[in-house]
């Protein structure tokens, strides 16, 4: 029986390698609207998507997304699941350290605050707040560092699981993108609200490969240059991020 | 009003609603595959457990002990997972050039060719598989309790009538057998289906991952309706569907228990 099981699964495994051999397969959570998400008809969709479709186009990959978990997104790219990652990740010197980066496709920009809409929480002193972010983020990385004396850190799986919270009253507030806070205060007609500093974290946004995968990171920064310079990733923004303004977010 | 109906109709058969009832073949399969495969590791643990040679003895007795104590969920985590290494494991001792090994010491797999990538195809049959083995063991006990059930007087009858062991065996004892397994087989097949709500650990995007997600407030303009918490009218939904499975599987049982009583006179469950 075992032994029929692993000749069963040597066989999926040389036909699963054998179909993926040309394409390359982009990660992404599909859980943190606009930047990834699955839409009303059941596809994947926002920023990250649009851009990477952009970019296989320009470079002439054949791409397809698949949809992963953020906790493991970067051992999942490593152990060679997909070839890139392109769910809104900042770019960071930690993760620099297990992967490489292209150059970032959204510029950086600050993170912010996102509370209930009636509530008031001073930001001069902040204590005894329970605050929630989405776990192996910059934000939650920050909180750790930072606002964990005092508060209660309270780390999600998703931002989607933190919202919920946050609208419960579970949490005060929720710490993240400052694109991701404004479209979601934008939509929710009142009832969440943004507050507070804006804290810089953060190299901007871009897509991970591995370290090796050179000649593909190199591919993806030729074709990611030409679609800033032209304005397709300005237009990809602007079209995503309605609250990010007019920009331009790169020369071009 | 009209416009209402209108509304909710257009919402619950969205693209998202869709591929959220669409997951429940998920859940259908790996119960399926789960309760197939829990039968056979049910039937020859059974086996083991009454075999005359004591090492089998021995393994039958350790697989029904050692399982049914092992939280479903670990089992669920740990099954796919080790499995996973030890196929890339033995792929590695071919695949993988010595060099490339060495240069990425303490880091899984090996190497990069030796990397199985698991789809939700693939993570949906080691489900099955880990279902079967943890409720196999479950089987494996009511089984093995059904088969001491069976009256001696019947098989001694058998064999007073010149029947050969094996047709004592296959004729009278596991036939019978069945009468005395059937409440206890249902009750692992419930548990069982309760158990498929843990698919989306394995990256399965089934029916309660959806619910998760479509009930989770979304405040994104971008990604479709506008709404609030709604995630207790999902599991509400959910709750039902598994209400349904058991009151179908409930009528599948006391079908089968009718099939096995047939000609026998002992006790109700013959009914």
């Amino acid at each position: 029986m075992k032994k029929l099981l692993i000749a069963a699964a040597a066989a999926l495994f040389a036909l699963s390698s054998a179909a993926s051999a040309q394409t390359i397969r982009i990660g992404t959570e599909g859980a943190y609207a606009p930047w990834n998400f699955v839409n009303d008809s059941g596809q994947l969709a926002g920023l990250d998507i649009d851009v990477m479709n952009e970019l296989c186009k320009r470079a002439g990959l054949e791409c397809t997304v698949i949809q992963t978990a953020w906790d493991t997104i970067i051992p999942n790219l490593n152990a060679g699941n997909y070839d890139v990652i392109a769910a809104g990740m900042s770019i960071t010197d930690e993760r620099r350290q297990s992967i490489d980066f292209t150059a970032d496709y959204s510029p950086p920009e600050a993170s912010a605050f996102m509370m209930q809409g009636g509530t008031t929480i001073d930001f001069n002193n902040i204590k005894g707040l329970r605050i929630g972010t989405q776990g192996g983020t910059i934000q939650s990385a920050y909180a750790e560092e930072n606002l964990a004396d005092g508060n209660t850190l309270i780390s999600f799986d998703t931002a989607d699981a933190a919202l919920a919270d946050l609208s419960a009253g579970n949490i005060d507030v929720i710490l993240a993108d400052h694109s991701y806070i404004m479209e979601t205060v934008a939509g929710s007609g009142g009832a969440l609200k943004n507050d507070g500093p804006r804290i810089p974290i953060g190299d901007g946004v871009g897509a991970g490969v591995r370290k090796a995968d050179t000649e593909l990171r190199d591919k993806l920064d030729t074709a990611l240059a030409a679609a800033k310079a032209d304005g397709t990733i300005d237009g990809l923004i602007k079209k995503w991020f309605p609250e990010r303004g007019e920009g331009p977010f790169y020369p071009h | 009003m009209g416009d209402d109906i209108a509304f909710w109709w257009g919402y619950l058969t969205n693209g998202k609603h869709l591929s959220w009832y669409a997951s429940v073949h998920y859940t259908l399969i790996a119960a399926l595959l789960g309760g197939t495969c829990a039968l056979f590791f049910g039937l020859g643990g059974a086996g083991l457990r009454r075999s005359r040679f004591a090492p089998f003895r021995l393994i039958g007795a350790g697989y029904i002990n050692m399982v049914r104590g092992i939280p479903d969920v670990l089992f669920f985590l740990f099954f796919p997972l080790a499995f996973e290494q030890l196929v890339e494991l033995i792929i590695s001792q071919s695949a993988c050039p010595p060099d490339v090994v060495a240069t990425n010491a303490g880091t899984w797999p090996p190497c990069t060719a030796a990397n199985w990538f698991l789809s939700s195809t693939e993570y949906l049959i080691l489900a099955g598989v880990s279902l079967g083995i943890v409720y196999g063991a479950f089987t494996a006990n009511v089984i093995a309790g059904a088969m001491n059930a069976v009256p001696m007087g019947q098989l001694e009858a058998g064999r007073a009538f010149g029947l050969t062991e094996r047709q004592v065996f296959w004729r009278i004892h596991v036939r019978q057998m069945w009468v005395y397994a059937l409440p206890g087989l249902s009750n692992c097949w419930l548990l069982l289906i309760k158990s498929t709500s843990l698919l989306s650990l394995l990256q399965i995007v089934d029916i309660v991952r959806w619910a998760d997600r479509l009930g989770a407030p979304n405040f994104s303009r971008a990604a479709g309706l506008v709404h609030g918490d709604w995630r207790w009218g999902y599991y509400l939904a959910l709750l039902l569907f598994f209400i349904l499975l058991t009151f179908l599987s409930e009528k599948a049982f006391a079908a089968l228990t009718r099939w096995a009583g047939k000609g026998m006179t002992l006790g109700s469950a013959a009914g």
